[in-house]
């Protein structure tokens, strides 16, 4: 798998003295599906910050592409370019006066064509299903639809990578039903998603691997099965199983069933 | 009634008594006085930014040409600083009014929004109308200080003028707040070479001023849920404490909101795909026959 973002040795910290961030090493691979958990200010965010390019390392060095992302504007907005970021409160990130006017916000910045910006904002506004939205405006709309806007918004600029901050919460079930959908079809593009959630039921069912940060260091970096698999790890980190290791656990199951279907077809055989 | 509700509706009352006294027959100041003084106790609400953007996008002049709704009311406004009487601004105001209004379909929106300046216009104008005087002369008098206050003829004539100036420039403004969008009013501004700067100042400042009102709405919401504006001491106690975090909150929320804009490459321009408008000659005509009319109105001894 082609390596598109690597973080090597990267630190951050907003205040003097505690690391928001500490030598950081990791990297995202083309494609990928990428479940980040850990606890409240375990350095997730700012993880997602840094890969923006919205902050800059104070040590180490974060590389897009093989090529190492300095700290001028142009450098930091090749990053950007590259890598989207879905904010976790859509009323941060949603700016302009209408559906379109917002998506087309960050094409705009790109100094591209006009005709270019229509139509990154058409295949945006078509793939999440917001054409009757089009012209009204984004704060009045709710919650699940806000989340698909801002996903749109990311969609425009083409990324490589997108990082989505705890993009279920506040979702009712549904919504996140749909987000599922909406991921499948980012990743079905060849677009490497990187999610930042405490859903560990959701990372178990749809991740190819698992970061887990703690206080400001990557904790563990492997396959879900491995990860879930170590109680002792889950337990330091501030996590639990997904539900379905236990439901494996009870029913004696040879592998642990992915999703509902998976369960119900391993129960039925 | 919230007390500063009664304190606007008994300023502005007071104002339009003031501006008529002795001038008309004895009860209709009196009437115009409780007309204003009802009309600006009913209460002003801060919208949102959603609803602004959400008026001017449902307005029925939504379609007209964004340079011509604004630069033809700013020449609207300009006409109005040179009337020598107040009818033609007052009719202008009145006009703007009714197409703002569209047929009372947006009438609550525009009466609340109006109230604040409103009330600017009144306490501006209080102290054009009363002047100190030693002895007691004029239409009325209030004892002050050893002397009077007095409300004379000839500052009543300038401070109608000065209203009904203030309040036909006010009409024009509205006129392009209620019917254009932020995004289309920007183009027209870049449209003009007006600086970059000046424009994105001018967003930001208009983005974060509602970002602070929804905040203070929010915490003042969250406040009264937990009874803090259960008492009047309680009242001022919570007020000051919503106030000293208020900074603090929408502070946070800003630097968040400019993080997300710099996380789409945003380098200091503003900018939105906007959509063209075509310029129509029925618009045009439009504004040609309400700057006629106001220039001959102005020509004419208005």
């Amino acid at each position: 798998m082609r390596e598109i973002l690597r973080f090597e040795d990267v630190s951050y910290s907003y205040e003097e003295g505690r690391a928001a961030l500490a030598r950081l090493t990791v990297s995202v691979g083309e494609g990928e599906r990428v479940a980040v958990l850990g606890e409240n200010g375990a350095g997730k965010s700012t993880f997602f910050l840094l890969a923006n390019g919205v902050l800059v390392p104070q040590t180490g060095c974060v590389y897009f592409e093989s090529n190492p992302i300095g700290n001028k504007t142009e450098s930091l907005n090749t990053l950007r370019r590259g890598v989207g970021l879905v904010f976790q409160d859509p009323d941060v990130q949603i700016f302009g006066g209408t559906v379109e006017e917002e998506i087309s916000f960050g094409p705009m910045n790109l100094n591209i064509p006009l005709s270019e910006v229509r139509v990154r904002v058409d295949e945006a506004v078509n793939s999440f299903a917001l054409e009757e939205y089009r012209q009204r405006v984004p704060h009045s709309l709710s919650g699940g639809e806000k989340k698909r806007i801002t996903l749109a918004d990311a969609l425009a600029m083409q990324p490589r990578v997108l990082l989505l901050d705890e993009p279920a919460s506040s979702l009712d079930p549904a919504n996140a039903k749909l987000l599922e959908d909406n991921l499948a079809m980012l990743a079905a593009r060849g677009i490497a998603l990187v999610v930042a959630t405490h859903d560990v039921d959701f990372a178990w069912r749809w991740a190819q691997r698992v970061l887990i940060f703690r206080k400001g260091k990557l904790e563990a970096d492997g396959a879900p099965e491995n990860i879930f698999a170590d109680a002792a790890l889950l337990h330091r980190c501030g996590l639990e199983q997904p539900l379905l290791f236990r439901v494996a656990e009870i029913l004696k199951l040879p592998a642990v069933p992915r999703t509902a279907e998976e369960l119900e077809q391993e129960w039925n055989a | 009634m919230k007390p500063v509700s009664a304190l606007s509706g008994i300023l502005g009352g007071f104002v339009a008594w003031s501006l008529f006294a002795g001038a008309l027959a004895r009860p209709l100041p009196l009437a115009a006085g409780a007309a204003v003084g009802l009309w600006l106790s009913l209460g002003h609400t801060h919208e949102s930014v959603s609803r602004t953007e959400q008026l001017a996008r449902t307005s029925a002049f939504f379609d007209v040409h964004p340079a011509l709704k604004v630069w033809g009311s700013c020449a609207l406004l300009l006409l109005c600083l040179f009337a020598a009487t107040p009818w033609p601004p007052l009719v202008l105001f009145a006009v703007m009014s009714a197409l703002i209004c569209e047929r009372g379909r947006r009438w609550h929106d525009y009466r609340a929004a109006l109230t604040v300046p409103a009330l600017f216009l009144a306490a501006g104008v209080l102290a054009l109308l009363w002047e100190y005087s030693s002895v007691p002369e004029g239409t009325a008098m209030i004892p002050f200080f050893g002397g009077w206050l007095v409300l004379r003829p000839a500052a009543q004539c300038t401070a109608r003028l000065v209203m009904a100036r203030a309040l036909g420039a006010l009409g024009c403004l509205y006129f392009i707040r209620f019917t254009t969008p932020v995004s289309e009013l920007l183009h027209v501004l870049r449209a003009a070479r007006i600086p970059e700067t000046v424009i994105d100042l001018a967003v930001l400042m208009y983005r974060y001023i509602f970002l602070l009102l929804e905040t203070h709405a929010a915490m003042r919401d969250a406040a009264a849920s937990r009874l803090g504006f259960g008492s009047f001491r309680r009242d001022l106690r919570t007020t000051g404490i919503l106030y000293g975090n208020l900074l603090a909150h929408s502070f946070r929320r800003a630097q968040a909101s400019f993080d997300a804009m710099e996380s789409r490459c945003a380098g200091g321009k503003l900018l939105f795909l906007t959509r063209e408008k075509p310029l129509r000659a029925v618009h045009l005509a439009g504004f040609g026959v309400l700057l006629v009319g106001m220039t001959a109105a102005l020509v004419c001894g208005g």
